[in-house]
């Protein structure tokens, strides 16, 4: 057994002999195989993305990076894969690994707010940078770490977008959104966001009547649907992702119940093949979106032809995820850049106090809170799926539709 | 002395000694491979405790999760909600988890084969749903560590591995001598005629009950040591990380494809186990997702299919076929 354990090695190890001198390794750790290896696998994409053109030369983008190969004087960036499977205690091995055996410079990852909080514990015991880009757990930045650096708007801040929505609306449409329900798939993330969205709501004087939690991968939710349709909130809110989404969507209508306002945490409802899979039927929902392809060509204008190369890679646009993977190697990038050396501790410095300019980014700034690294500058809009397509509906400054509102029933 | 022998007799001292001794020459420090041989030393504790009751015991628990998973609570909660060092939360776990696997065995234990290992099923599938809706424990988010001291004190090592590898190699030799002890013991005889045949066993006037329920409240108890050193390790523990039938299988197949009920079996299971799950993953991930994990799998049907008896059973496998070819030549002979 040591002996093939021994060979593997040194087959590794001559597969990464040809790499160059000028070398910066930055470690990827997402979630490659596992329930969701796909949002995983789209990270590591859009990471790749910006890697490529930072090594390369691409005259037609009109990002600093793209102009010149590589970094500093010629640094190229060399990515070393690793998949934490979904668990945490394999993100943890595998963030030490990257740092002690491979000697990344910087990890970025994890997806999983579950598998990042590890594996960034790890980071900042050795003192060694970790990028993050999706995670939306509100914990995270509120460890008050010092290595840590998180690009996406938490749980918390798209909460209180949802509750400032519906004041709108209650102003505006006269909606009478008076009482509201949760339901959320109970692990970190969903149990999060659900605490988040329950206090904002009762903040600011809505009755929370329904907190339904269900288990990730469930293959039926209709004791779920079932305790929402009895308490009938006007408004719902949902921490519900993927799959899990489809089958939530086709329960309400077995059951034949809908609120008049559903919305989604951190993207859970934005992907194409769940608007394929669900048609009419789910129309009308609504959720956070860090970044929607319609809205990228109206209001980022860079983004257009990194997208392009993004979709040679996967055939799909970005989405709120992946995109904000590739803002977090964009501005690691930037960091090493203006910091105009290696060591880590520059570089760090200057993630924690610079601004920069990022035109993946819905706003087009990026600010880190130092200690904890929440990315100050995060946004997201509320969209709404109307006939097939993502549309932004708030705030109305970005809005290139009107809400329909209430959805329409079954 | 015949070598033989002298292995019998002085191996397992031996090899501890050696094992002990690995830190002194350098081979441990902050490394990948480190966190490889804690990782084997580790599994073959919880292999070796599950061994104890479904090995030796012939009951096939596939709630082993539990238990472990109490333990790694225990020390969690000492520290992240208690504020202390997790050393009471590892004694108080280990005993709560003891007492769990009683309560939970005893109805559990008038089920017999397939419907005792379904019904362990079930256990865990349980456990894990109360710890997801129960805040007191972190519930679905689970419990973090801030970062610590190092040290014996906080039983928690930043870099430096040798710390955790000096108390996995304390976990080890603990489980595998209380093996060992109960192996040679009259005790362990009467396990091992409750698994060859209860009614046999119970004419003979073993108490089958009471022998099953000391087996695995000692197994439950070793295996929440285990689940202890796992959260100091990882920092951190939620449902999913512990008490899950993943963990579970963890527990059974390493001792099943080392050689269940044998002595040497999960120690044989996780050496092979351990660096192929860690070096596949870690460096066959490059070639896509999941190859890793398509090889680990391969190698568990194989294993299955060809030899059932385990590792162990590769090893003694030829010596005892040649055994029974030179007797069934004897006995031919004989005949003629």
């Amino acid at each position: 057994m040591r002996k093939i354990a021994a060979v593997i090695l040194a087959l590794a190890l001559i597969a990464s002999a040809g790499a160059q001198d000028k070398v910066i390794k930055i470690g990827t750790l997402f979630p490659m195989t596992g329930p969701v290896a796909t949002a995983g696998q789209r990270c590591q994409a859009a990471v790749e993305t910006i890697v490529d053109i930072i090594n390369g030369v691409y005259p037609d983008l009109d990002l600093p990076i793209a102009k010149k190969a590589g970094l500093l004087d010629g640094y190229r960036i060399e990515l070393v894969k690793a998949d934490h499977q979904g668990k945490p205690d394999v993100a943890k091995s595998e963030a030490e690994r990257l740092y002690g055996q491979e000697g990344v410079f910087a990890v970025i990852g994890s997806y999983n707010s579950s598998a990042s909080k590890p594996a960034s514990a790890v980071a900042e015991r050795l003192q060694k940078i970790f990028m993050c880009g999706a995670s939306s757990s509100a914990a995270l930045t509120e460890r008050d770490l010092k290595y840590f650096f998180r690009l996406a708007p938490t749980d918390r801040i798209e909460a209180i977008e949802f509750v400032h929505w519906f004041d709108e609306l209650n102003k505006s449409k006269k909606a009478g959104i008076k009482t509201v329900g949760v339901i959320y798939e109970n692990t970190e993330f969903g149990k999060h966001a659900a605490d988040e969205a329950k206090a904002h709501a009762q903040k600011s004087g809505y009755k929370v009547v329904a907190d339904v939690p269900f288990t990730v991968g469930a293959t039926n939710l209709n004791s779920e649907i079932q305790k929402l349709k009895a308490a009938n909130p006007d408004a719902l809110f949902g921490a519900v992702l993927g799959a899990d989404y489809s089958l939530m969507v086709r329960t309400m209508k077995q059951f034949k119940w809908k609120p008049k306002i559903a919305i989604n945490f951190c993207s859970g409802y934005q992907d194409q093949k769940i608007n394929e899979q669900l048609g009419k039927d789910g129309w009308g929902f609504m959720g956070s979106a860090g970044y929607t392809p319609e809205f990228g060509a109206r209001f980022m204008k860079g983004v257009a032809p990194v997208e392009a190369y993004f979709m040679k890679k996967v055939g799909v646009p970005f989405d709120s995820n992946s995109i904000q993977e590739a803002v977090a190697i964009y501005v690691l990038a930037l960091a090493i850049e203006k910091a105009g050396t290696l060591d880590t501790e520059k570089v760090a410095e200057v993630l924690r106090t610079a601004t920069f300019d990022s035109p993946l980014s819905m706003g087009g700034k990026v600010k880190f809170e130092s200690p904890g690294g929440q990315n100050i500058m995060a946004r997201s809009v509320i969209s709404q799926l109307q006939d097939g397509a993502y549309k932004t509906v708030f705030p109305y400054e970005y809005k290139d539709a009107a809400p329909i509102y209430p959805i329409p029933k079954w | 002395m015949d070598i033989r022998k002298f292995l019998s007799k002085y191996g397992w001292p031996l090899l501890l000694a050696a094992l002990a001794a690995l830190p002194l020459v350098g081979l441990v420090g902050p490394g990948f491979s480190s966190h490889v041989l804690i990782t084997i030393l580790l599994t073959a504790a919880m292999a070796q405790a599950w061994n104890l009751i479904g090995g030796y015991g012939g009951q096939v628990s596939f709630g082993h999760s539990v238990f472990f998973g109490i333990g790694a609570y225990g020390a969690a909660f000492a520290v992240c909600v208690g504020k202390t060092t997790p050393w009471p939360g590892v004694i108080v776990g280990a005993l709560l988890a003891a007492v769990t696997a009683v309560i939970v065995s005893y109805p559990c234990f008038k089920l017999k084969g397939h419907y005792f290992a379904i019904a362990t099923f079930a256990v865990v599938e349980i456990f894990n749903r109360v710890f997801m809706i129960w805040d007191w424990v972190g519930g679905a988010v689970g419990l973090d560590y801030t970062i610590l001291e190092d040290g014996w004190r906080n039983f928690t090592w930043s870099v430096d591995k040798r710390g955790y590898y000096l108390g996995a190699l304390a976990l080890f030799a603990l489980v595998f001598t209380v093996t060992r002890v109960i192996e040679r013991s009259r005790f362990g005889y009467y396990l091992r005629a409750v698994r060859e045949g209860q009614e046999t066993a119970e004419s003979l006037g073993v108490n089958s009950t009471g022998v099953k329920l000391t087996a695995m409240a000692l197994s439950a108890f070793l295996a929440a040591l285990c689940g202890a050193f796992f959260a100091q390790y990882n920092f951190r523990v939620d449902p999913p990380m512990v008490m899950s039938l993943d963990m579970s299988m963890k527990f059974v197949l390493v001792a099943i494809l080392g050689g269940i009920g044998t002595f040497w079996g999960p120690l044989l299971g996780a050496l092979v186990l351990i660096p192929l799950q860690e070096y596949s993953r870690a460096y066959l991930a490059k070639l896509g997702s999941g190859v890793d994990l398509i090889i680990f799998g391969l190698i568990i049907i194989l294993m299955m299919v060809y030899q059932p008896g385990g590792i162990l059973g590769i090893l003694t496998g030829t010596k005892a076929r040649k055994a029974r070819l030179r007797a069934r030549l004897a006995a031919e002979g004989g005949a003629k």
